[in-house]
């Protein structure tokens, strides 16, 4: 159990790519944080600068307070789960799990304690003398995180851990991982690409694009606050809809244009803007599906659009429906909100109106995308 | 000529399209060339401030440094010792000591003597007790030109070493500087097996390559500016010296010799050179085609007995060429098996000249390299083939291929791309292929306009064997050995250069991974 | 849907019965026609190796005599010596060959160092000499140390395993496709190097290591040239493709043309037999080499 500081990290590659910038961040001991971004944006180098698998260009790396830029993996007191497993195909589970304990020259009968311990723990006692190849994915998914589990190492590393199995597994392990921490309570560092897992299993998010971080902050903060556009589009699905539109002030309150309508921002949200002193000006309007509603009355707040595709969640629909001037929305309303009737005339190109509350709204700047209030 | 954008191409008619790909093709070479010259100045530039770079670091260490590293300078390990690294110190230190007495007691030596290759060759002495003549053997120009070239390999070994300990000298002061602590001895034995452990891996195969393939090649590269034959071999006979480029201007001059020969180096070379590419030409393809058929037949579905039919012709890679392809050679002769059985069946009255005509002795020696090469290529190939994903042949025929398209317009394409370095690696192995011609025809049937410029040059005869026979009897002539290998490894690095280039399979390796 | 649109396709079916069984009659044609071919001068060998009444070569195939002279005369001539040369050499390079192979491999595939790329392309580079051209100054070498003529085999073995680092193609290809993670994740665990390479990597490329070794081993079994050369007309030091290849000399022919099958057989039945035994892993090695070039 350990805490990790990054300090102004860098990752140049031999052909002068730059694949992490000045990274920064201190995790705390215990903590589980994640790394989350698109491919390609420096998550996984980073993880693996972290375990000692690449060489960290410039800055340091501590790990209990000690710098290991130096160290070699075997000598940092990591464990790591990879996102192919990379489970030894010629050991069985048995000895794939053993294999760190004999390598530290454990006695036998202490090995055979943990690793059935381990075992019990996630369920694959009974395979244990099988090989890998004879396992399905989630088992060899939790032989993975066996075999790290019994080094009792100060930091444990995920590398994408759930992106090889199937929808309904991934839901199953992520609530098995989050369990596992319980009982494990050591220091986390979870990649993935994938934003649900990182909502659901982070005590705080580290969103990255481009070798830079957008944004750190707990599951909450970042999906109410997001720092720019960028982090409020990744953040929830489906990402949330923008609107090029002007901020009008008049009378202490605000006002927003989009598509001839008028909304007043309300709450919360008009308050922190009053705050802020933002200057009435054009601006990048941000409202997620799940706030916009349909509006029968032809008031000033509704926006005329047309309905494209109607997809049908179950729980919910998401409606595709675009604007007068062709701007896509998406709209996200619960099944039970609408009547059977409704339901059936919610076919291709019929006309609706939308509108949606005034504290629900992110203002951001359009020339850099920049959180008019948080940014 | 009009360059096409890509969707402009794809208007183009079939006919109209390879055209322009060929035009394309030619018109790019000068470039390409261009681009060699280009890719060359820029390596020369950059070796230019790579050293620039190194003095300047080497002379701001000297200035910079404290005392310890300035002692470094001169005393080899100094520094290491003097900051605990006993280890590294004694071992810079051990090497610089073996270093000097070497260049003393030998080095120097025959440094003074490779511009010269020996001045003293062996002399008549006449002992006046015995009223006999005997010999004195002196300089020993092979000696002083292998025993140079390992002096030289030593000298810039010694100023890598030196560079390195001046650099550690450097690495020390900063890591001292900064707090940390230096590596130990112990360390620096643990790293061997870890982070170091691919110097560990390779110091045996390099040292080896170094010895016995980069020296060699050196001293031989070397000897090609040499005169060095049977009648000089440099202790015995005569000694050698340096020609310059005479033998070079020998072996690619047009202008028939005086003594009696018929024909000049150059034709000659020309000569065996045109067939060597021919052979390899042949050799690689009709093994590669056929081999892909007989690959394909046992594939084929429905046909039973796989593993019997591979492993018939598998068992042939197993028996050594010598035997296989010496007991062809005599199926062959004239009183051989094959002719014997036309004979008998009386298809023939008389024996068919096998391997004593020029053009049936090539085609026969082609026909045997398809008898030895097609089980190899067979199984090369079946692991191709069934690589392919079946999906692309069962979307073919939905798409109304029938196997003919099938296999030109899937199977082909596949396997070009995947083989298409086994297939450059092939061609010049080919033109390499000693044992087929040695053991099937050792060159015969004899060319004699061209055996009258060097030794005896035969139809069939490849560079490498021609280059055999040259080192071979009395006449010995290593410089026109030399000079052959010399061009032999100009035309397969040509080849190799074009052909890389060329080949869409050669990407980063990292792909595949 | 009418009549006839049901009847066509079966119609068809049958066509495409007929043809394939008629396709499949000729390829079996062809094979049975190519293993006959491929394996008549074994066969011819093996008979004329049994030849008691004429020991030149003759024009018919079937011994009119049969027995065991000619294996009887190999035991009078130097071939047991050469035999004896051929294995040792052959066995020692295979240990030793692969040793230096694997190193070479291993390292090219799994380290990534400065010198790596232009170390590659220098071998490359390298192998585009002729070997043969090396062999003239390596016999005057070795000549020098006293390891040559009887004292070949040593000579031979240094000259065989020498240069062997550059024939890592093949093993590097395999290499890599054993995925790096599980390196990283042995690393990871606690492991060195040292430890990766013999825990994880070796384990799991025993195809390719025996490949290696057959090969290793079947090269020095069949070599004429540097053989040849090393051995340079001392019959003690010779290799059995050295020795054996004299008889079929002009002067030799007529008196020793049987006995060059019988040798033949000698040598070719062991190597075969191994070769048969591990073709699985030689086929394995084969088609990997070559998709990896």
């Amino acid at each position: 159990m350990a805490s990790v500081k990054l300090t102004d990290v860098k990752k140049i590659y031999d052909n002068k790519v730059t694949a992490v910038h000045d990274f920064n961040l201190e995790i705390a001991d215990k903590e589980f944080v994640v790394f989350v971004g698109p491919s390609g944006c420096g998550k996984s180098t980073t993880l693996r600068m972290i375990a000692g698998l690449e060489d960290i260009s410039d800055g340091t790396v501590e790990i209990d307070g000690v710098v290991v830029n130096d160290l070699q993996p075997k000598d940092r007191d990591i464990a790591m789960v990879f996102q192919n497993y990379a489970l030894y195909p010629h050991m069985t589970v048995y000895d794939n799990i053993a294999f760190s304990l004999r390598l530290k020259k454990m006695p036998e009968d202490q090995v055979y304690e943990k690793v059935t311990n381990a075992a019990e723990i996630l369920g694959i006692t009974e395979y244990l003398t099988r090989k890998p190849r004879a396992l399905s994915g989630g088992q060899r998914q939790r032989v993975a995180i066996g075999r790290a589990m019994v080094r009792n190492a100060k930091v444990f590393l995920m590398d994408e851990p759930l992106s090889n199995l199937d929808a309904k597994l991934r839901n199953q392990m992520r609530a098995e991982i989050i369990l596992l921490r319980q009982k494990l309570d050591t220091t986390f560092v979870y990649v993935t690409h994938d934003q649900t897992e990182a909502m659901t299993l982070g005590d705080r998010i580290v969103i990255m694009r481009d070798g830079i971080i957008e944004q750190v902050g707990t599951p909450t903060e970042v999906f109410e606050m997001p720092r720019n556009i960028f982090v409020a589009e990744f953040i929830g699905a489906p990402k949330m809809n923008l609107i090029n539109t002007k901020l009008e002030a008049s009378g202490g309150k605000y006002y927003v244009r989009p598509f001839g309508a008028k909304i007043e921002v309300t709450g919360e949200k008009g308050e922190e803007l009053l705050n802020a002193g933002i200057a009435p000006q054009e601006i990048t309007l941000g409202v997620r599906p799940e706030h916009m509603v349909l509006s029968d009355a032809n008031d000033e707040s509704a926006i005329p659009c047309t309905l494209e595709v109607n997809e049908m969640m179950g729980s919910e629909l998401h409606l595709h429906v675009y604007t007068e001037d062709g701007t896509r929305l998406i709209v996200r309303i619960p099944t039970i909100n609408l009547t059977l009737e409704q339901r059936k005339e919610l076919v291709y190109g019929k006309k609706l109106y939308i509108t949606f509350e005034g504290k629900v709204m992110h203002f951001f700047d359009q020339e850099k995308g920049l959180n008019l209030i948080y940014g | 000529m009009k360059k096409y954008t890509d969707l402009e191409f794809l208007k183009l008619s079939k006919g109209k399209k390879f055209l322009y790909k060929i035009t394309r093709f030619f018109c790019s070479i000068p470039q390409k060339i261009l681009g060699i010259f280009v890719a060359l100045w820029n390596l020369i530039k950059k070796i230019a401030f790579a050293v620039k770079d190194e003095a300047a670091d080497i002379f701001s260490t000297f200035v910079h440094g404290d005392w310890k590293t300035k002692v470094s300078f001169l005393v080899m390990g100094f520094g290491n010792l003097a900051r605990g690294q006993i280890l590294r110190g004694l071992l810079f230190l051990l090497f610089e000591g073996v270093f000097i007495a070497y260049m003393v007691l030998a080095g120097g030596y025959w440094m003074s003597m490779l511009p010269s290759l020996g001045k003293v060759g062996p002399e008549e002495k006449y002992d006046f007790i015995l009223d006999t003549y005997y010999t004195v053997y002196n300089d020993n120009s092979f000696k002083i030109l292998l025993y140079g070239v390992l002096t030289i390999f030593f000298i810039i070994a010694f100023i890598y070493t030196w560079r390195v300990n001046i650099r550690q000298n450097k690495m020390a002061e900063k890591i001292l500087a900064s707090g940390k602590k230096l590596k130990s001895g112990k360390d620096d034995m643990r790293s061997l097996v870890d982070d170091q452990f691919h110097k560990t891996l390779m110091s045996l195969p390099l040292t080896g390559i170094l010895i016995f393939t980069v020296m060699p090649i050196v001293f031989m590269i070397l000897v090609a500016f040499t005169n060095y034959d049977g009648a000089h071999d440099g202790y015995y006979s005569n000694l050698f010296g340096w020609v310059g480029m005479d033998n070079f201007n020998t072996m690619l001059n047009w202008n028939v010799n005086s003594g009696g020969s018929v024909q000049s180096y150059a034709a000659t070379f020309g000569e065996v050179l045109a067939w060597t590419l021919m052979w390899a030409f042949f050799a690689t393809f009709t093994n590669y085609f056929l081999g892909m058929f007989v690959a394909m037949a046992i594939n084929k579905k429905g046909i039973n007995l796989k593993k019997l039919w591979r492993t018939v012709l598998v068992m042939t890679i197993a028996i050594p060429q010598f035997i296989s392809l010496l007991y062809v050679s005599k199926m062959f002769a004239k009183n051989g098996i094959i002719n014997g059985f036309l004979m008998n069946m009386g298809w023939i009255e008389q024996a068919l000249p096998f391997w004593e005509d020029p053009t049936w002795a090539r085609i026969t020696v082609i026909i045997t390299n398809i008898w030895i090469g097609i089980p190899y290529l067979m199984l090369i190939t079946t692991g191709i083939l069934m690589n392919i994903p079946s999906d692309l042949y069962e979307s073919a025929r939905i798409d109304g291929a029938n196997p003919w398209q099938q296999y030109t317009k899937i199977t082909l394409p596949y396997m070009l791309f995947v083989t298409g370095p086994y297939l450059l690696t092939s061609f010049t192995g080919n033109m390499n292929n000693f044992n087929v011609i040695y053991l099937l025809t050792g060159g015969a049937p004899t060319n004699p306009a061209a055996s009258s410029a060097a030794g005896t040059v035969g139809y069939t005869d490849l560079l490498i064997t021609w280059l055999f026979k040259i080192t071979q009897g009395a006449e010995s002539q290593y410089y026109l050995a030399s000079v052959v290998g010399i061009l032999v490894f100009v035309v397969v690095a040509l080849i190799s250069l074009v052909v890389y280039n060329v080949l869409p399979s050669i990407k980063n390796e990292e792909d595949f991974q | 849907m009418s009549e006839n649109n049901v009847t066509a396709p079966v119609k068809r079916h049958m066509g495409l019965k007929t043809s394939r069984a008629l396709s499949n009659t000729a390829i079996y044609a062809l094979l049975i026609c190519i293993s006959v071919i491929w394996l008549i001068p074994f066969v011819c060998i093996l008979l004329q190796s049994f030849r008691v009444e004429l020991k030149g070569p003759v024009g018919y195939v079937l011994p009119k005599q049969w027995g065991f002279d000619n294996y009887i005369a190999l035991f009078k001539t130097d071939f047991p010596r050469w035999y004896v040369n051929t294995f040792v050499s052959a066995l020692i390079t295979a240990v030793l060959q692969t040793i230096i192979v694997l190193c070479m491999s291993y390292t090219l595939s799994r380290f990534r160092f400065k010198m790596r790329k232009p170390l590659m392309r220098f071998m490359l580079i390298l192998g585009m000499f002729p070997g043969m051209l090396t062999m003239i100054i390596l016999y005057r070498v070795l000549s020098d140390l006293g390891l040559t003529q009887e004292n070949a085999v040593p000579g031979l073995i240094l000259v065989y395993i020498a240069s062997s680092g550059m024939g890592y193609y093949v093993s590097k290809g395999f290499f890599d496709t054993i995925p790096k993670s599980l390196d990283e994740a042995a690393r990871v665990d606690g492991a060195t190097r040292f430890q990766v390479l013999k825990k994880i990597i070796l384990p799991l490329s025993k195809p390719i290591v025996i490949y290696t070794i057959l090969t290793a081993f079947m090269g020095p079994w069949g070599d004429y040239v540097f053989a040849q050369y090393i051995s340079f007309g001392t019959s003690s030091g010779m290799n059995v493709a050295v020795g054996m290849y004299r008889w079929l000399n002009h002067d030799q022919i007529s008196s020793s043309y049987t006995m060059f099958c019988a040798g033949g057989v000698l040598v070719a039945i062991p190597v075969t037999a191994l070769f048969l035994c591990l073709q699985k892993y030689y086929v394995e090695g084969v088609t990997g080499g070559a998709v990896k070039g």
